[in-house]
């Protein structure tokens, strides 16, 4: 055995131990506390898109989404993407969002990464979570 | 095969039949001509009405002939002239015989082969049905039936040839069935894509569009919210939703007559035909549009929407032809269904109709889109002859 | 395409061919002609939420909605004997909101009754919509039936007076659907009292309409789908032998049977709302009798939107629900089932295919 090889495994040996110290559990899995702490900040972002649901300061005429969608009944967000005949193609959740808040709302769209955008759509999927996904379906 | 991409908006279809709509011409789909223009779906062909060339030719020969008129001057093509789109601009209204004046503009006829109803108010399920209408009609071609017309055909040398070698029948075997068939094989060839527009979405050309015609298209999708009724698909675009609205042109004018005049009518047992001669020759009657037909309070003052390809050549626009320009159409949009601001919106307005605040920008932009809609042999057949 | 018939005379003519067909049993006919002087039509529009922006400027869906419904009622021919507009006029219950709504609803032709909703009252308790439109409840006969209108939205005096800082704050909180702080409806006890009072001078033969905002039944509480004193409300109409219930706020066609009384619900001019059943985390009690409106098209903005008008036969109610761009409904009570039934929809194989968007 050489030297380098030698070297590379004492580095290796010691690169393992010392991730082994770092975390609490192995590379492939999520800890409880994780998990928790995780589904607590999703229900934070939930919140807030239920917020942004019920506020009517999304667009400019003051309506709000649960206005015509309470609890986010009848957005089925499992059917999308699927065509959207007002649109005119395919597309996702989000462009229907966006549909709304322009011609209901009178306002403005909101790009795909605001974070707004974001926590509408969990929001969304949070109300209508253990339905099965049916893309495209109308 | 090469693929096609342009914005980020384009997503590829693997459906066979989707690329084949993307101008690539096929065969899968037997019953259309070689290759449909691009943007333009299959044309729909009713199974007892095949085309065939012959056919086409006597389709054409009927639609030019001014003797199916009590004068012998007026044909189909008197309003539907091929220099000019199939229309008679810029005429408001027609005029049949004796220069006798309609209540409406006379409609394309380039791809009505689409419309799943004919006529401003739908009045009639399809090309077949609708071309018997105007022969009869007091200010169209004003015959008293269709006897005239079947004395020519059935004696009339060429005629004779021509509905012996189509059909087979000759005598008193052809009827105004073969008439409206053969009048109706002929319109459907009348279809036009492949404009700017189709080769900017469908076939990713990047170049098809100005700037300024991009603008317009994306007012004509968002802002403007005419895709809403004027339909653009995935692969195909036939700008109209079959759907008849009230976007409250002509009937704005009389809407304080209406409870009367709609009562009035709904109290009348009209039977088709009587509609078909009402509508045409009374203005505030032909403002009533669909209830004429379907009696039904959601019609009220609707008319159907109509496609937009090509209209930078079919003005006058509307039902009525009042409005001259494109740009007198979008400020009507624009107003929310009147023509100045003054005017109040009629109650029965379309639900989707409503001010959209355009700014003057967005409204000269989305009239350049308007007009890349335009196919070019239409464009080319339109300039020779002079319109 | 809607066959819309104008009039009763057309109206009883459709029943007659429907039993040609064989969809309709004979008796309702039979029923339908035992007292033909006294029946007579009526039109009913509600759940209007004209909602103001800033100063005159008023959420136009919403207006144009209710100027629609008010147009179309107007062309009825034969006229209805009086319409009735079944509450929500207002989104926040402020005096813009109110005076655009009644000044839209002024173009009626008929005499109106009025009845209270939650957005209406929740601000100051009703005080300036009492200016405008009178008592909220009354009664009143009319050829032989006797009318109720009850101001069936109040809840627990807790959350009414002392639970919010302010009106506003109040008026938004009950403004939200599924708003977890809402309260549920109620009539209450004073109501409740001066009902008996009012229903004891009332021979138990004489037909009977009582109308409402809340359903006057227990449907689905996340929504107000309901009043907390149904039963006690229900068995005050109990002894009549013909009850109709008629009431709004669910923005959808519901209609159920509960022991004698019918009970039918009218559409919003404003929007529509989808059925309980389609929030996947509602458990609920919708009633089975009712076959849902199919919506012809979310995105047309009348869709599922729109008003009714009501024949009165011998002191049954017959509800013609005239739905925008979408075939109408008429809702007739079967006497032989003993319950309200769509006539077209009864067979499965008669429906619309289904359109979940309801």
């Amino acid at each position: 055995m050489n030297n380098k090889n030698t070297w590379m495994g004492v580095v290796a040996v010691a690169v393992v131990a010392t991730l082994a110290l770092v975390s609490t559990g192995r590379a492939d899995e999520f800890t409880k506390s994780d998990k928790a702490r995780w589904e607590k900040e999703y229900m934070t972002v939930v919140a807030k898109g239920r917020e942004l649901w019920t506020s009517g300061k999304l667009g400019t005429n003051g309506v709000s989404c649960a206005q015509c969608h309470p609890n986010g009944a009848n957005t089925h967000p499992e059917t999308y993407p699927k065509f959207q005949k007002q649109i005119g193609r395919i597309i996702p959740l989000r462009e229907m969002i966006n549909w709304c808040l322009r011609n209901p709302l009178e306002g403005k769209p909101i790009p795909a990464d605001d974070a707004r955008m974001i926590a509408i759509e969990a929001y969304l999927a949070y109300e209508r979570r253990g339905v099965a996904l049916a893309p495209g379906k109308h | 095969m090469t693929w096609r991409s342009r914005s980020s908006l384009w997503i590829a279809t693997f459906a066979a039949g989707g690329l084949f709509a993307l101008g690539l011409g096929s065969d899968a789909r037997s019953d259309a001509p070689s290759s449909v223009p691009l943007g333009l779906p299959a044309v729909p062909i009713p199974a007892d009405n095949p085309q065939t060339p012959d056919k086409i030719a006597l389709g054409k020969k009927l639609f030019e002939d001014v003797r199916f008129s009590s004068t012998g001057k007026v044909s189909c093509a008197t309003c539907h002239a091929a220099e000019k789109a199939f229309t008679d601009g810029p005429l408001v209204t027609s005029k049949g015989i004796n220069d006798l004046r309609g209540t409406r503009n006379a409609p394309t006829v380039l791809n009505a082969a689409y419309f799943s109803t004919q006529f401003w108010d739908g009045r009639s399920p399809s090309l077949e049905d609708q071309s018997q209408h105007p022969f009869v009609n007091p200010v169209e071609m004003g015959l008293p039936n269709h006897d005239p017309i079947l004395a020519i055909v059935r004696t009339d040398k060429d005629y004779v040839a021509a509905f012996g070698k189509v059909f087979g029948k000759s005598g008193n075997a052809i009827t105004m069935k073969e008439v409206m068939q053969a009048i109706a094989s002929f319109e459907r060839t009348q279809i036009s894509g492949n404009s700017p527009f189709d080769r900017f979405y469908f076939a990713g050309d990047a170049k098809a569009l100005t700037a300024a015609q991009k603008r317009g298209f994306d007012v004509f999708l968002n802002k403007g919210r005419c895709v809403s009724c004027h339909v653009i698909e995935q692969t195909t675009a036939l700008f109209t939703d079959h759907r008849f609205h009230n976007i409250g042109v002509g009937i704005t004018k009389i809407q304080k007559d209406v409870p009367e005049l709609a009562t009035a009518f709904l109290k009348t047992r009209a039977t088709l035909a009587e509609v078909d001669a009402k509508v045409l020759s009374d203005k505030r009657t032909s403002e009533l549009g669909r209830l004429a037909v379907t009696r039904s309070f959601d019609d009220i003052g609707s008319f159907k929407t109509p496609t937009l390809r090509n209209v930078a050549l079919t003005a006058p626009y509307m039902h009525d032809g009042s409005l001259k320009t494109l740009k007198l159409v979008v400020e009507h949009y624009n107003n929310g269904g009147i023509t100045t601001p003054k005017e109040r919106i009629n109650d029965f307005v379309s639900g989707g109709i409503r001010p959209l605040k355009l700014t003057p920008a967005e409204i000269n932009d989305l009239v350049a889109f308007l007009e890349a809609l335009t196919s070019p042999e239409v464009a080319k057949a339109t300039k020779a002859k002079g319109r | 395409m809607s066959r819309f018939n104008l009039n009763r005379r057309g109206f009883l003519k459709a029943s007659a061919a429907a039993i040609a067909a064989g969809a309709v049993p004979m008796s309702m006919v039979e029923v339908a002609f035992a007292d033909a002087a006294k029946n007579f039509t009526f039109a009913y529009i509600s759940d209007a939420h004209i909602q103001q922006i800033k100063g005159t400027q008023f959420v136009n869906n919403w207006d144009r909605g209710l100027i629609r419904a008010v147009a179309e009622t107007n062309l009825l021919d034969p006229k209805p004997d009086f319409v009735f507009f079944g509450g929500d006029l207002a989104q926040l219950g402020n005096k813009a909101e109110l005076d655009h709504g009644a000044e839209m609803l002024s173009a009626l032709k008929q005499k109106t009754y009025y009845v209270m909703g939650e957005h209406d009252y929740y601000l100051d308790l009703g005080e300036y919509w009492s200016k405008l439109f009178g008592p909220q409840y009354y009664s009143f006969d009319h050829k032989g039936v006797h009318f109720v209108v009850l101001n069936s939205i109040l809840t627990y005096d807790d959350w009414t007076f002392k639970r919010w800082p302010t009106p506003e704050q109040r008026m938004l909180e009950m403004a939200g659907l599924d708003n977890p702080n809402g309260s549920p409806f109620m009539v209450g006890d004073k109501q409740r009292a001066w009902l008996k009072a009012d229903l004891d001078k009332v021979a138990k033969s004489t037909p009977l309409i009582v109308f409402s905002h809340s359903p006057l039944q227990k449907l689905y509480k996340g929504w107000n789908f309901w009043t907390e004193d149904a039963e006690q409300v229900q068995a005050l109409l109990k002894p009549f032998a013909k009850a109709t219930v008629l009431y709004g706020h669910v923005h959808q066609i519901q209609y159920n049977q509960i022991g004698n009384i019918t009970f039918h619900s009218v559409m919003a001019t404003a929007w529509p709302w989808p059925y309980p059943q389609t929030y996947a985390q509602a458990q609920h009690a919708m009633p089975k009798l009712t076959i849902p409106i199919n919506r012809a098209d979310p995105f047309f903005e009348r869709d599922a939107t729109g008003w009714q008008f009501i024949d009165v036969d011998s002191g049954k109610i017959a509800a013609t629900y005239q739905l925008y761009n979408n075939t109408s409904r008429k809702v007739l009570f079967n006497p032989k089932t003993g319950q309200p039934e769509d006539t077209q929809y009864q067979e499965p194989a008669k429906r619309i295919p289904p359109q979940e968007h309801y």
